[in-house]
């Protein structure tokens, strides 16, 4: 994802650690990852076959209301300005997307939905997709293969929808030019258009090979164009999915009822097991948790997917281990340095410096919520590989003082200004920031932190122009499909700067020539390759990983079906069910 | 006409003088003989000198409020011990700060804040209760319209936004560093507690001054031609002693409150500095893990506002000619 969701968002940026908590989970033997981590790597793979109706989830039976808890609300529910995992989950339950994810055996799995998985021509510069026949909306309209085609074309008002996905403006052909159906009414946009009744045919500027994969966003949901009430669309968009909108409040509640007019037998991963789902935000997510842990009465049918809270953590590692849902996320997280600022020797004392596992502690970060990162990709991406961390890029250690000291004197930069934003109204970033400026003074660093209020804190990190050298944002990015190719062409390019989501500020027209070639390979060539570059990029001291963060939320003692869904880093709605 | 018997009167009036105290000398001896309110001052007195003494009792135990003591904190962030002789309250979660040394400088700025606050309200509500009470006119009612305006304002919203002001009024941006940011907090909270503070307190002054303003020895006094600043501070501030050591004494704890509550809701003092309202509102998420961390300084607190409420009271009464004992 673009951001990590919004409850993590806050905590990934600005700590650099996930909140949350606890015991390893113990190590995933027989995943075949190899890599001896406990997160375990992801097949990628597709399975253009899947058929609908989803295999029944053993156990499962019909009825009850799910209650969901989390603190903070989704930003949005506009399947176009979609980008956060949170609602990107509860999407799942309400949006169906030419193509999405089935987990199995806790992996995902590419799977046709509305359409196949596509077709690539030999250019690899078109794909055709062939839309399923039958599927209708809530209200009984039938989904035309126009309606996929107005929903990528209003992906494109990016002045009304400023927040979704941005690929398609990258690699649809003519997308850094148009400007959506609203303004550009007349416009000769080439990058989609349709063919019969089920053709729905996308040509692109440059190969894409993972566009199957992107396919799955909510963003490809069909619209139909009648419907579309722009910015009003968020409060009721129309449902394809099990569920459609019953009442929803932004910002505090919403419930969700069967749709009757979804059929189980064309949909190859969702059920419809709860008769409704009530998702309640805003509230103390300490106290949600304790209730959901406690399971009285409704709260028995109730899941928290804020990641579990330490000062709970006695009790999910103990007693009630049972409630504990453990799951993969697809994130890394740690603080990039400006190589346009800092020369290569100082990199490298800055990193033998580090106070790694101070930070880990100050910031409040567990065995449970993460484990010591040391690669750019997660261990749930494949394509990760274990090597030999970089010397002092291991995400673990104290740091050493006077070894950094030796190598700053040894490149005659004693007294380096290093500078970086911290969120000074929150407690836990303060003492985050203090314990890195004492870290890096004691190696003869000299440090200017600057400190600023919340409210402002997104624009200052994302301002790659500011006085600062060091932890501008992203401090975390997760994987909006799991191959490399939705890492390092967003991360590394010389042109991420201008994207504003760089991992150091590299400008290297050769390193963007071999992310390119490798981003053209089918994904299972390119696999093995990522993994090299992985490595190579590390050597370059741009970025010092700290974590990768894991999944642990709680859930009630009557529900049943729930997994982790390692592409969000959330409970995996669409198989939850209760027990009695 | 025998000598003797002229001394003998004479001796009367000396053994009639011991009854005549003033009524302030009355007070305290009754508050000395009120055992109650000696245990509260003896409490009050003891965290006076926790407050005083803070850099020496912390020496003494080998620490200070400051240091992070990370090799005693294990992977997810909890103590790896308990109450130890070289940290007598344990540690804090995640960062291992020693929990007796920022005990015992917390109880610094709670008693500062409520001490400083208790002086700034009095002056101004005395100041200003007693020339509304007596010039009357236009002049009393300006004032007292600015009391009611006082008194009717939201006093959660303002303490909120005073900071911020302050900040902006000093010239400083957001980025200021937290040290600085932390004595900004520290004024702005006396700065809150004192605009909204001495409202009441001058209601109360100014009925006392209409009422003594039309006795006798006023009277005689400007008949005299005694200037209106030494009326009021000679005639008329004597008699209000009483009404200030009462208010004086009932504000202070409620000072205490809250202080501790505005940083308990984030708008009070700030990390790094050592408060009980700052470790409160840290310790609330450990509290099923480290009972103690929440309930030390909760129940400091709550023992020195008990304390002090009491010993107000006793204040109260004593200095009450119409309570008997």
């Amino acid at each position: 994802m673009r951001r990590l969701r919004s409850a993590v968002a806050v905590g990934a940026v600005v700590t650099l650690g996930a909140a949350a908590c606890g015991a390893p989970k113990p190590s995933n033997s027989g995943n075949g990852s190899g890599s001896g981590s406990s997160i375990s790597v992801q097949a990628n793979a597709i399975d253009p076959a899947a058929k609908g109706p989803a295999p029944a989830v053993p156990g499962a039976r019909k009825g009850g209301e799910v209650t969901v808890y989390a603190t903070s609300p989704p930003s949005t529910f506009d399947p176009t300005d979609i980008y956060f995992t949170d609602s990107n989950e509860i999407g799942k339950l309400l949006f169906r997307t030419p193509t999405t994810f089935a987990l199995r055996n806790g992996k995902p799995t590419l799977v046709p939905d509305l359409t196949d998985v596509g077709e690539v021509s030999d250019d690899k510069l078109t794909w055709t997709f062939t839309m399923k026949k039958g599927i209708r909306y809530e209200n009984g309209d039938e989904v035309k293969v126009e309606d996929l085609e107005y929903a990528i074309l209003r992906s494109f008002a990016r002045d009304v929808y400023p927040n979704g996905p941005a690929y398609q403006n990258t690699y649809f052909k003519g997308g850094k030019k148009y400007k959506g159906p609203y303004k550009d009414k007349d416009a000769d946009f080439k990058g989609v258009t349709t063919s019969g009744d089920d053709k729905l045919i996308i040509k692109l500027a440059q190969p894409f090979s993972d566009l199957p994969f992107y396919m799955s966003f909510p963003m490809f949901t069909p619209i139909p164009q009648g419907k579309d009430t722009k910015q009003e669309y968020k409060n009721k968009p129309l449902a394809t999915g099990p569920y459609r909108f019953d009442k929803y409040t932004p910002g505090t509640e919403l419930k969700l009822a069967r749709n009757d007019k979804w059929d189980a037998n064309s949909d190859a991963v969702r059920h419809d097991y709860p008769d409704a789902w009530t998702f309640k935000w805003g509230q103390d997510h300490i106290k949600t948790q304790q209730q959901v842990l406690n399971s009285n009465g409704p709260d028995a049918n109730a899941i928290d997917y804020n990641g579990v809270d330490a000062s709970l953590l006695g009790e999910v590692t103990g007693a009630k281990s049972s409630q504990l849902l453990k799951g993969e996320s697809p994130c890394t997280s740690g603080i990039q340095l400006d190589s346009r600022k800092i020369p290569l020797e100082v990199r490298k004392a800055i990193a033998k410096a580090y106070p790694y596992d101070q930070i880990w502690k100050a910031a409040g970060t567990t065995e449970l919520s993460a484990e010591p990162a040391s690669t750019v990709l997660p261990p749930s991406v494949p394509g990760h590989k274990k090597y030999t961390p970089v010397e002092d890029l291991d995400g673990q250690g104290t740091g050493d003082p006077e070894g950094a000291k030796k190598l700053l004197e040894a490149a005659g930069k004693l007294n380096f200004e290093l500078s970086w934003y911290y969120d000074n109204t929150q407690p836990v970033p303060q003492q985050v920031s203090q314990v890195r400026a004492d870290a890096l003074k004691k190696a003869g660093f000299a440090v200017k932190p600057l400190g600023v209020a919340s409210a402002k804190l997104r624009e200052k990190k994302s301002d790659y122009d500011a006085s600062v050298n060091m932890g501008q944002s992203p401090a975390g990015w997760c994987s909006d499909w799991p191959t490399g190719g939705s890492w390092f062409p967003v991360l590394f390019r010389s042109q991420s700067i201008e994207e504003g989501t760089t991992w150091g500020m590299l400008s290297d027209s050769v390193l963007d020539a071999k992310i390119n070639e490798i981003n053209e390979l089918p994904a299972e060539q390119a696999t093995a390759k990522w993994a090299d570059l992985d490595r190579e990029i590390m050597e370059k001291y741009v970025f010092l990983p700290s974590t990768y963060s894991k999944m642990a939320d709680v859930v009630g003692t009557n529900v049943g079906g729930a997994e982790g869904d390692p592409t969000m880093g959330l409970p995996f709605l669409p198989n939850v069910y209760l027990k009695s | 006409m025998d000598s003797a018997a002229i001394d003998g009167q004479r001796v009367r009036p000396v053994t009639v003088k011991a009854n005549s105290k003033s009524p302030t000398r009355i007070a305290l001896t009754r508050i000395r003989q009120d055992r109650v309110a000696m245990v509260c001052f003896g409490v009050f007195a003891f965290f006076l000198l926790v407050a005083v003494f803070a850099p020496a009792l912390v020496a003494l135990e080998g620490q200070d409020p400051f240091t992070q003591n990370q090799d005693l904190i294990d992977r997810n962030g909890q103590p790896i011990i308990g109450m130890t002789g070289d940290h007598w309250f344990g540690v804090e979660p995640r960062l291992g700060r020693d929990l007796f040394a920022r005990w015992a400088y917390g109880a610094r700025p709670s008693l500062m804040i409520a001490i400083i606050a208790t002086l700034t309200t009095t002056i101004v509500g005395v100041t200003v209760g007693m020339i509304a009470g007596f010039a009357r006119g236009w002049v009393d009612s300006a004032i007292s319209w600015v009391i009611d305006l006082v008194l009717s304002l939201p006093y959660l919203l303002f303490a909120m936004a005073i900071p911020a002001v302050i900040m902006a009024a000093m010239g400083l941006s957001d980025d200021a560093p937290p040290e600085v940011v932390a004595d900004v907090r520290f004024w702005s909270l006396i700065a809150a507690l004192t605009v909204f503070g001495w409202a009441g307190l001058a209601r109360l002054i100014r009925g006392e001054v209409l009422s003594l303003r039309e006795r006798e020895f006023v009277a005689a006094a400007r008949v005299l031609g005694v200037p209106t600043h030494r009326v009021l501070r000679k005639e008329l501030l004597p008699n209000l002693v009483a009404p200030i050591v009462i208010s004086m004494s009932m504000s202070l704890p409620g000072y205490i409150v809250a202080e501790a509550g505005l940083t308990f809701l984030g708008v009070g003092l700030v990390e790094p500095a050592p408060s009980w309202g700052v470790t409160i509102a840290s310790a609330v998420t450990s509290y099923k893990a480290l009972p103690h961390y929440l309930w030390i300084p909760v129940l400091s607190v709550t023992v020195l506002v008990l304390a002090l409420s009491l010993l107000g009271d006793a204040v109260r009464d004593a200095f009450d000619p119409k309570t008997r004992r």
